[in-house]
């Protein structure tokens, strides 16, 4: 602090640029230095308006970093609002993966056990996960940032097959991993229903909330597998090539009614 | 002086998320901020933008700040950097030449003595582009690159306006002394 300060004059014309360059330049060093002097030039600022590049600066520093499966949207080309989009959904906090992964591992750990038994289990939980991680990243009980995102006038379609796929991405790694413990064809054996679930899932969802579809497809296929291992039958039953064709058939003729009823989705937002 | 936190104070709060200390820094800065980018920029909007980019790379950043020198010269150096980026992304925007002519009134003639003597009416006399490129390299301390970004000219006009700058201030204020 030399004691020296900028006057009235010299500040005005600085602030009006009608000054000369050195006149300025001196201005602007005096400034690096003059905590006082820059205070009297702040109240004089026209060029923009502070308060609302205030508002924007914090507003921007107070949205949380982007998660890593954000940012990887990101690098796989996916504009930034719809990764934001895509991955506010819950599953993707961690918590529904968790979960599935624990009952996927313990599945997967039964089966590889080698009992008839925990293949059979493998059998009926795996298929199932990833149509409930769907229906869970959509769901709005389970999320309240979709209300937002739904009143908001953005392409409900576009939005649910974008965090399809992105569940499916993510979940379909993990359950192939887990199911490479699993013995013979069975890990693969779930990989058409498990699709044609999500199918069923979209589909009903243009009716009935997703979360409901899906328990709906899940208890369906729980007794499916419950009547056909009291029947004693092999797990190998499911594996048949014309049941795994029933599945694509099934997955197929979902997606295409989801499509057909597409308009309908809005429908979902009064869900209760 | 008064008891108010300085600036590397602030700064320390800030890198500990301290939201009111970061209003406190961005209330005593992003004024003379955005004036000075102005002079370089004739887009207030990019201007917004630039002291915007600059207070967001100070909350994510705040240990940037080494410790050497004056607060506001380190926000300076982020801020006419942030300036230049914006720039480069929009393209279409003309920097600011400082304006030719207007002799400096008396009392200017009494602050360039104090702080600069001859060097003032030297650049006066200079060709606004040799001034735009002095100002941008000399003055704000930008490499010929980010100079060559912020006027929209080739790098190599940069140097060569700036060697011919020098030359010619040189010359000027030898002629001056003699």
């Amino acid at each position: 602090m030399t004691g020296w300060h900028l006057d009235d004059g010299t500040l005005r014309r600085y602030v009006g640029r009608t000054d000369s360059l050195a006149e300025g330049t001196s201005v602007e060093q005096h400034l690096l230095s003059c905590e006082q002097c820059r205070a009297r030039v702040n109240p004089a600022v026209d060029v923009i308006d502070l308060a609302a590049v205030w508002a924007r600066t914090r507003d921007a520093v107070e949205v949380p970093r982007p998660s890593v499966f954000e940012r990887l949207l990101r690098v796989a080309g996916l504009p930034a609002h719809e990764a934001r989009l895509v991955a506010v959904a819950s599953a993707f906090r961690g918590v529904w993966l968790v979960g599935v992964a624990a009952v996927l591992a313990f599945a997967a750990l039964a089966a590889a056990v080698g009992h008839a038994r925990g293949l059979w289990f493998f059998l009926a939980v795996a298929p199932l996960a990833p149509c409930l991680v769907v229906a869970f990243s959509y769901d709005r009980r389970m999320d309240p940032a979709l209300e937002p995102e739904m009143v908001t006038p953005y392409p409900a379609l576009r939005l649910i097959l974008l965090r399809t796929i992105a569940v499916l991405a993510l979940a379909l790694p993990a359950v192939l991993l887990l199911g490479l413990v699993v013995p013979g064809d069975a890990p693969f054996a779930w990989l058409l229903p498990a699709i044609g679930f999500v199918a069923v899932v979209l589909a009903a969802s243009t009716w009935v909330s997703p979360l409901n579809a899906a328990m709906a497809v899940s208890a369906a296929w729980l007794t499916t597998v419950w009547l056909v291992a009291t029947r004693s039958a092999s797990p190998a039953a499911v594996l048949q090539a014309r049941i795994q064709v029933a599945f694509l058939v099934l997955a197929a003729a979902s997606f295409g009614i989801f499509l057909a009823r597409r308009r309908h989705l809005r429908q979902l937002r009064p869900w209760r | 002086m008064d008891s108010r936190p300085g600036d590397e104070t602030l700064l320390l709060a800030v890198a500990g998320r301290d939201m009111g200390a970061f209003r406190t820094l961005y209330e005593r800065h992003a004024g003379w901020l955005a004036i000075r980018l102005a002079r370089r920029c004739n887009d207030r909007d990019l201007v917004a933008d630039a002291v915007q980019d600059t207070f967001i790379a100070v909350w994510q950043r705040p240990q940037g700040f080494r410790g050497d020198g004056d607060v506001a010269a380190w926000l300076w150096g982020i801020a006419i950097r942030r300036l230049v980026s914006r720039m480069r992304t929009r393209g279409s925007v003309a920097a600011v030449f400082e304006k030719g002519g207007a002799a400096p009134a008396a009392e200017d003639q009494v602050l360039l003595s104090v702080e600069y003597g001859d060097i003032g009416q030297a650049l006066a006399r200079l060709s606004p582009e040799m001034r735009a490129v002095i100002q941008a390299v000399v003055l704000d301390g930008l490499t010929a690159r980010e100079a060559a970004q912020l006027l929209h000219v080739p790098v190599s006009s940069v140097k060569t306006r700036l060697y011919r700058a020098k030359a010619r201030l040189r010359a000027v204020l030898a002629e001056g002394s003699s």
